[in-house]
């Protein structure tokens, strides 16, 4: 009978519940002192190991909201200006025409081995990004989008592909270093094209080389910068080599930092290289450009092309492409002559 | 549900279509008919077949120059494709438990790692080379690309799953090669079974006329 009656008795014990009485985490003053004590919190500790001394890293809270706060966010609106302004540039300005239109007369720019080498690094690098950003702002952006399973997947994906595929980056890199270098090195003339913005100041296009100076200079920032992102990678992807926390953190910065630059200048690159410039995609597609291209946007090496007697006709580029010759481009050309 | 599917019948149909296909291809070309070689003989063509399976392995100094990219690209790919499926530890558990019985031993995380990446940078240059090269983008059948792209795939898929943490990567890894099974002996694929016998018949034909190549 008692016992059938406790549940009753409790029942009526919670109608009229007494104050708690607040009991203060006993542990929560000795954390927050080894926290915030001011010396380095490093402490002895039987298990062998990089830091294995270290009870709290409290500047690791710093580098989170580091990079939850300042880094997620700059970084995403940087790389979302930067498509804006593409996209604002190219309704403004539209596509960059070639003076005379194609002449149908082609010479040679790039040989195959220079294109994969280039391609591979291109493809690499989008990879990167790719999964790269997914890591960055997946939390912010994806997680609400997908939910947690998919984003889990996603995120999960990415990272060990990032890990993966990062040494490959070093590799085309390397490649990319000994293809292109020594045209790259800037010579007479340059300051010119820096000078006139590259065109977009005054009349005309600016004069420039094989490679103009805006080329040398995103040619040097991929491979120094370049460089820089896949160290602090490799320093962040081997933790075995006895590297510790501090460096792991400055190293994720420096990569982030160094990412998101190449990135949001690569837009820039790719709109020039693609659907902003008559032409200019041609050279990394086929090896070969219009002369008319090369007059109008690299002058001078132009001009050592038609003294070098460089230049192709429209059947025989045709021939070398297995293409039948366009009709159209041949009467361009007559029409040019 | 759909991981009953992809663990269980479409693994099977897939294995199935695969070694059905291999074999009723290789058995057509091995039983083709072919006109008797009633030309008098020059040279023997067993030796030759054999040198020449072995000797195409190094290219023509003659032509050595012009086909660095594929010679190095393809070594780095197929070499490395050939240790990711025999040697990487999740592979040979899986070829113990559900296919073998016996297993071996697999090899170290760190050389997986370079195996995994040597067979990626090879197969993105062997691709690219393909579609930069005016003559190798004229002989490449969509059969090529799609061949080239669903490894990759099946690769990459791999490398997603690579911490065996999560099933659905697994799982998306193992649909991935259950496709790539299924198209297998009926694509470019099947160059994996043929290129010997292939070979050794170009080199046979060649012996029996006294031709050195």
């Amino acid at each position: 009978m008692c016992l059938a009656l406790l549940p009753l008795q409790a029942f009526s014990q919670d109608k009229k519940p007494e104050p708690g009485v607040f009991m203060k985490d006993p542990g929560s003053e000795l954390w927050r002192q080894v926290r915030q004590r001011d010396v380095e919190g490093v402490g002895i500790s039987q298990v062998r190991g990089v830091e294995s001394g270290v009870l709290i890293n409290a500047r690791g809270d710093q580098w989170a909201r580091f990079r939850m706060n300042q880094l997620s966010t700059y970084g995403g609106i940087a790389i979302a200006a930067i498509f804006a302004i593409v996209i604002l540039f190219y309704v403004v300005r539209g596509k960059i025409p070639i003076e005379g239109g194609l002449s149908g007369k082609m010479v040679r720019r790039f040989t195959d081995y220079e294109r994969v080498v280039h391609w591979t690094l291109a493809i690499v690098f989008l990879f990167l990004a790719i999964t790269g950003l997914i890591l960055l702002l997946g939390r912010p952006l994806l997680l609400p989008l997908f939910g947690k399973d998919i984003f889990s997947l996603l995120a999960s994906a990415s990272k060990e592909g990032h890990n993966l595929f990062g040494p490959l980056f070093l590799v085309s890199l390397i490649m990319m270093f000994i293809s292109f270098a020594r045209r790259n090195i800037y010579e007479r003339g340059d300051m010119t094209w820096l000078i006139r913005g590259g065109g977009l100041i005054g009349e005309g296009h600016a004069s420039g080389g094989f490679f103009n100076m805006g080329e040398k200079t995103w040619y040097w920032m991929v491979i120094l910068i370049g460089l820089v992102i896949a160290v602090s990678g490799l320093i962040l992807v081997s933790p075995a080599f006895g590297q510790g926390r501090f460096i792991m953190e400055i190293s994720h910065i420096v990569h982030t930092i160094g990412a998101l630059i190449l990135m949001t200048v690569s837009v820039g690159h790719m709109y020039l290289g693609s659907i902003g410039s008559e032409g200019a995609l041609e050279g990394m597609k086929t090896g070969y450009v219009d002369i008319n291209w090369a007059d109008a946007h690299h002058d001078r090496w132009g001009k050592e092309c038609h003294e070098q007697n460089l230049i192709i006709s429209a059947e025989e580029y045709a021939r070398l492409q297995g293409q039948k010759p366009e009709t159209g481009k041949m009467e361009t050309a007559e029409q040019t002559k | 549900m759909i991981e009953n599917l992809i663990d269980g019948p479409l693994w099977y149909f897939s294995l199935a279509v695969f070694v059905i296909g291999v074999v009723w291809r290789l058995g057509s070309i091995i039983f083709a008919s072919r006109k008797p070689d009633l030309s008098v003989a020059r040279g023997a063509a067993g030796p030759a077949a054999v040198k020449t399976v072995f000797s195409r392995f190094i290219p023509h100094k003659e032509i050595s120059a012009q086909i660095t990219i594929p010679v190095v690209a393809g070594y780095m790919f197929h070499l490395g494709l050939f240790a990711l499926l025999f040697f990487a530890a999740p592979h040979v558990v899986f070829l113990e438990e559900n296919l073998l019985g016996f297993g071996w031993t697999p090899m170290p995380h760190w050389a997986f790692i370079i195996a995994a990446q040597l067979a990626f940078l090879g197969l993105i240059m062997l691709w690219l080379r393909r579609m930069v090269s005016p003559v190798s983008r004229l002989i490449s059948t969509w059969d090529d690309h799609i061949a080239a792209i669903l490894t990759f795939i099946v690769m990459l898929t791999g490398c997603f799953a690579l911490l065996e943490g999560s099933t659905g990567l697994r799982l998306l890894h193992r649909f991935t090669v259950e496709l790539w099974l299924i198209y297998f002996p009926f694509s470019a694929l099947m160059h994996t079974f043929t290129f010997i016998p292939s070979r050794a018949f170009t080199g046979a034909w060649f012996g029996r006329r006294g031709i050195d190549a």
